[in-house]
This record gives C-alpha cells, structure tokens and sequence, in this order.
C-alpha cells in the first residue's frame, strides 16, 4: 500500500501547509495566538515559507502515488479540502491550531 | 447605468447567478450524487449487490445474451417508420430485425453489465445512414441472466441523468438548459473574483459570530474561492463534453458533407469498413481477441481490463470487433483500442498513441467524467460538489437577507419569492432524492413499473417542497426566517434515518453488516452518507430554531440563517 501511504501524507502536508499560511496572516496570528501579530513579524515570514514548502512537498507525495495527471487532480482538491477544513477551524476551534507553531513571537 | 466595472460585474454576478442559479444547483447536487451513482444503483437494487466483476467470456457469457435481445419496442415504434423504405415492400416485424451490432460496457465499479444491439433495417430509405433500432439491457455477467428492466438504478439511470439534463428530454431542453447554466457559472465565476476585493487577504476567512450578511458573505466567497479551480473546470469540461454533439453540431449541419466524407475517408485509411459488404461471414472467437488485446496492452506497458466492446456489421464479410482498454488507471477514458476482423480474428488496426490535442480533451472530459479507480478523488470530488452547492445556496440567501427588509418596510414580494424558490431548490432538493431511496425500500421489489413510481414520488416530493416553502414564507415579507428552512431540515433528516433503517429492514444489510462481517463499502458508503446527512440537517435545523426565536424575543435583532447541505 505505498500509494495510500504517499497520499496519507499529501493530506497532511497540504494540511499543514495551509494552516502555515493561515498562521502568517496577521488577523489569523492574532485570533490564534491571542497576541499582536507585529511582534511576530518573523516568525510568520518563516510560516509563509514554510506553508509553501509543505504545500510544494504535498504535490511531491501526489506524484509518488499516481500519475501525474491524476495527481494533479487530486492535489488542487486536496488544496481545496485542506483551505476550506483550516478556515472552519479558524472559525469555531482557532485553538487547535496553536500547537502548529511551536515558536510564538 | 454603472459608474464602475466592478459595479456592473456585481449586477452581472447577481442576476444571472440568480436566474440560473436554481439549474445549477441541480446541477452541482446531483453532480456530487453521480460521483458514486453505480453505489447508490446498489443500494436500490438489493439483487445486485455483488462484487464489481471484469467483462465476462463472450463465447460463453455474452453471445448468448446478445442473441436474448430484441429490438426495443418504443424504439421500433418510433424509428421504424421513418427509416424503413414502404416502396420496398412492408416493414420487417420487430423480433425478426437482423441484429447488425453488438457492444458491452463496464468500469471497475460495476457488478452488472450493461450491453446492447443496434438491429439492422433491411430495406432502408437511405442506406447510407446507420438505420438502426436499439435494443439495451443489464445482464448478470456471472450467468448471463438478464437483470429486471423496470427497475430503476436510481444513481446512473436518475440521479446521473437529472445532473445533466435535468431529466428534461424533450428536445433536449433540459441538456440546452444545463448548457446555458453552465456558461452562466462561468460568467459568475469571473465576475464573482472581480467583485471580490480581498480574494487572498480573505482567503481563510469566516465569521459565523457576525452579523448574518457578513458571515454568509464569507461563506459564499470561502466555497467559491477555495474550490475555484474545481469549480471553473467542472463547468468548462461539462460544456466541453456535449459542445460537439448537443450544443455546436456543426457536423450535422453546416460541415455534414465534410463530416460524412471524413467518415468514409477515415474507413479507408483505418481499414475499418465503413459499410457491410453483403457477403455472409462467421464469427470467430471473441474470447481470443480480447486476450490478444489484453496482451498487447501488457507490451506496450499498461496492462489493463477490457471496458468497452464493441462488434460491427454482425455476420458480414466485412465486420470487425473494437476492444477498448478501461481507463481505470488514468485520467482519460476508455481507450486504446485494437480492433479485429471479426471473421477471422486478424489485428485489423491499434490506434496509436494520440495527438497533443486529442489527449488533452481527452484528459478534460475524463477528468469530468472520472472512470477512474481513485476513490481519494471521489469524496473530493463529492466535497467539490457540495461546496458549490454552498455556494449558490449562500448566494440565494444572501440576496434575501440584503433585501428583505427594504421589501418589507415597500411590501414588496421579491424576497419572500426568491426565498421560497431557494427552500424548494436547497432542501426541497435533499428531500427529494432521499426520498426517493425511501420509497425505493418501501415499494415491493416486484411491483411492475416501480422505477415509474418511483420517479414520480420524485417529482412529487420535490413539487410539495416548493408548495410548502410557499405556503410558509410570510414571515418572510416581515423581514424574519421563513420556518420552512427548519421544518425541511427535519424531514430530510427524518427520511435519511427512515431510508438507512429500511435498508435494513428489507435486505438485512446493516451497517454492522456492510462494514465488517461481509464488508460491503457500496451500501455502506450510502448508509453512512444518509447518517451524516441526517446529522447535519438535524443540527442545522436546531440552530435555525434557536435563530427564530431569538429574532422573535427581539425583533431588532438580525434574523441569521444557516445553511447546511446533506
């Protein structure tokens, strides 16, 4: 099951990738983190970069499990998926996406 | 008329989206439906609740079935007369019609098989037209056995139909209709991110504790946003499918001559007759082709399963059989086909790999069509769906909430009719195709003519639904929820509970069972999918109550309402 693997893994760097650049936007560091976000100007910059890697890596993941062109299917839905699943949370749990930044500003 | 562009995009966006709005809700609903259509035919048709099975033997199997079929009669009644010459001589009876082609198609989620003839009119009026009379039938590959007709597989005869054509055959309107909307969601898609002024800074954005328009205002831009490239593609390739047969026919109009010299040139070039050559032949075994195809499939590095098959001109010199390889593993369709000379079993021709061109359609209408084996992509695809069905559902609601009240304070009836035809078309819509699953487990399997009632409890359903929201909306016109929001909420979750305890009642598949003593994920997916369902309307319609009686304590207070979509 190598496939299943690779795609476990797209999830959750898509995931992750997403709620990094949630993390890097001041209004959503501010309604995690409870904090002013121009204190943490850095560390978001570093998030952004982050975000993108894990959303780079993701497609990456995608490749590995299947051919290109079903792959790219599936990662702009898993993008789609990913957005729609950090916005709900930043909307009712904003919280649970605390524990994705270890470093606060 | 407008001092900006993007004012004149938001009148765009507004009506349009308004007037076609409704299709497309349809459209994106049972869109999300199709998807797992061959799961949903499952679960309507206990009998067939077996294991998706590879084309059968054709000596054994098929041949014998194909001999079983006889021209439909509805098609003969209909067609006969008009391709049959009556200077010739009188027409043929209908079970004597010689059949002239066979075919059999199948996907790796099918248990049954779907096969079909086109029988020859032999004294036609125009003998180079195909002048055929069809005959279609689902067998039981196992046996053979043919599979009842009248009863209807509600997910790919229903469900997947309504997507497309809203079930709306006569002169095609109903595929014109869905044209037209799709073109609408791709001017309201445009327009839609020209009107949004902050596409990235609000891309993660909603704020279910404001006031209701801003927060169905986020709503509608986070479904439409998120999902766009799923939203833009869906209603492209959807266009792109039926573009050259429905709504660009030029090659039966303005370009048929070429269209048919094409034909006749592509015959002579493929070695592929184009005609029968009126000498009696026999058929060679069926069976060896499709293992010589298989094989040089697993040459050539894509080792596959049959999905299509197809033999021309039956009994002639001339015919030849087509196999086609199931696109299982790709994007595109069925495809690389080899065909046979049906008397002999000789490799007539392998179609080579195609043109930049053909593959990229290809690859678009495969994408939209999806006979792939990724069921990943399948609930993606079933959450593209569903968030743009959030998405138009929020765009009604938006467009009352930001009138109503002006209309109340003019008495003006817009809101209160724009809000009623979306109950109708949101939940009234839910409510209707479940229910449907629930009068398919309460009508006795063999009730003559069940899919008949079937589809009329459909309609039926769904009419009372658009009475109801109707007969309710006056708080509407006083700038309050119409309470028909919540009582269809109710009902959908009534009838999906009553539709996953009927299934157990009649068949013995609980979940319990379709999980993990004989696991069985078709029926199990529909069970779970009604559950969720019924959860979340119950939800949404407990929210909607706490709503309305908190705008009736104060009535200064915004009203909120809230979607959510089963």
């Amino acid at each position: 099951m190598p496939e299943a693997f690779w795609l476990l893994l797209a999830c959750l760097l898509s995931l992750a990738g997403m709620a990094w650049l949630a993390l890097a936007m001041a209004v959503h560091w501010e309604q995690v983190m409870l904090q002013p976000a121009a204190r943490a100007a850095g560390v978001r910059l570093l998030l952004r970069g982050a975000g993108a890697c894990a959303l780079a890596l993701a497609a990456a993941a995608c490749l590995l499990a299947d051919r290109p062109s079903m792959a790219l299917l599936v990662w702009l839905m898993l993008l789609a998926a990913s957005a729609l699943t950090v916005a709900l949370t930043l909307a009712w749990r904003p919280a649970l996406l605390r524990g994705l930044c270890a470093l606060r500003g | 008329m407008f001092t900006s562009f993007r004012q004149s995009m938001a009148w765009l966006h507004t009506w349009f989206g308004l007037a076609l709005g409704y299709v497309l809700m349809a459209c994106f609903f049972f869109g999300a439906l199709s998807v797992f259509d061959r799961e949903i035919d499952r679960w309507a048709l206990p009998e067939t609740r077996f294991a998706p099975q590879p084309m059968p033997s054709f000596d054994k199997v098929l041949l014998p079935a194909f001999a079983r079929l006889e021209a439909d009669p509805a098609d003969y009644a209909l067609n006969m007369p008009a391709l049959h010459d009556a200077a010739k001589g009188p027409q043929t009876p209908r079970q004597e019609l010689p059949p002239d082609e066979y075919w059999a198609y199948t996907t790796h989620r099918d248990p049954v098989l779907a096969i079909g003839a086109g029988f020859r009119v032999p004294q036609p009026k125009d003998p180079g037209l195909e002048n055929h009379i069809h005959a279609n039938a689902t067998i039981d590959p196992r046996s053979g056995a043919a599979v009842p007709s009248d009863q209807l597989k509600i997910g790919s005869q229903w469900f997947y139909p309504m997507h497309y054509s809203l079930n709306w055959q006569w002169q095609n309107m109903g595929i014109f209709t869905v044209g037209l909307a799709g073109l609408v969601m791709l001017v309201a898609l445009v327009s839609g991110v020209i009107m949004h002024r902050k596409f990235f800074r609000e891309f993660f954005t909603f704020r279910p504790q404001k006031q209701t328009q801003r927060s169905l205002l986020d709503l509608h831009n986070l479904t439409g946003v998120v999902a766009l490239p799923f939203h833009f593609f869906f209603a492209f390739t959807g266009l792109l499918i039926f573009a050259g047969f429905y709504y660009f026919p030029v090659s039966q109009f303005q370009l048929k001559p070429l269209h048919d010299q094409h034909e006749i040139i592509e015959a002579r070039e493929t070695g592929l007759p184009h005609q029968r050559a009126g000498i009696p032949a026999p058929l060679a075994s069926v069976d060896a082709m499709m293992a010589e195809a298989k094989r040089r499939w697993a040459a050539r590095d894509m080792a596959g399963e049959v999905g299509f098959l197809q033999l021309h001109h039956l009994g002639d010199a001339n015919g030849y059989v087509s196999i086609y390889r199931a696109g299982s593993d790709r994007v595109a369709l069925v495809g690389e086909a080899i065909h046979f000379k049906a008397s002999s079993g000789e490799v007539l021709r392998e179609e080579p790999p195609r043109a930049a061109v053909p593959a990229l359609n290809e690859f678009l209408t495969g994408l939209h069509l999806q006979h792939f084996e990724h069921w990943l992509l399948r609930w993606l695809y079933v959450l593209g769906g569903l968030l743009g069905c959030a998405c138009i559902a929020t765009g009604f609601i938006f467009f009352v909430e930001k009138r109503k009240r002006q209309h109340a304070a003019a008495g003006s009836p817009g809101a209160r009719v724009v809000d009623a035809l979306a109950v109708g078309c949101v939940t009234g819509m839910v409510i209707a195709a479940v229910g449907m699953l629930v009068v398919n487990r309460l009508l006795p399997a063999g009730l003559s003519g069940k899919g008949e009632w079937e589809q009329q409890i459909f309609w039926g359903l769904w009419l009372l639904a658009f009475v109801h929201a109707a007969l309710r909306g006056a708080p509407v016109a006083q700038a309050r929820i119409n309470p028909a929001w919540r009582e269809q909420c109710w009902a959908i979750a009534a009838l999906a509970l009553a539709a996953v305890l009927l299934n157990w009642l009649s068949t013995g598949d609980h979940l319990l069972q379709t999980i993990i003593l004989e696991p069985y994920w078709a029926v199990a997916g529909v069970d779970l999918s009604l559950l969720a369902a019924a959860g979340l309307a119950a939800l949404a319609a407990r929210r909607l109550a706490r709503r309305e009686q908190r705008a009736l304590l104060s009535p200064s207070a915004a009203p909120e309402t809230e979607v959510v979509h089963a």
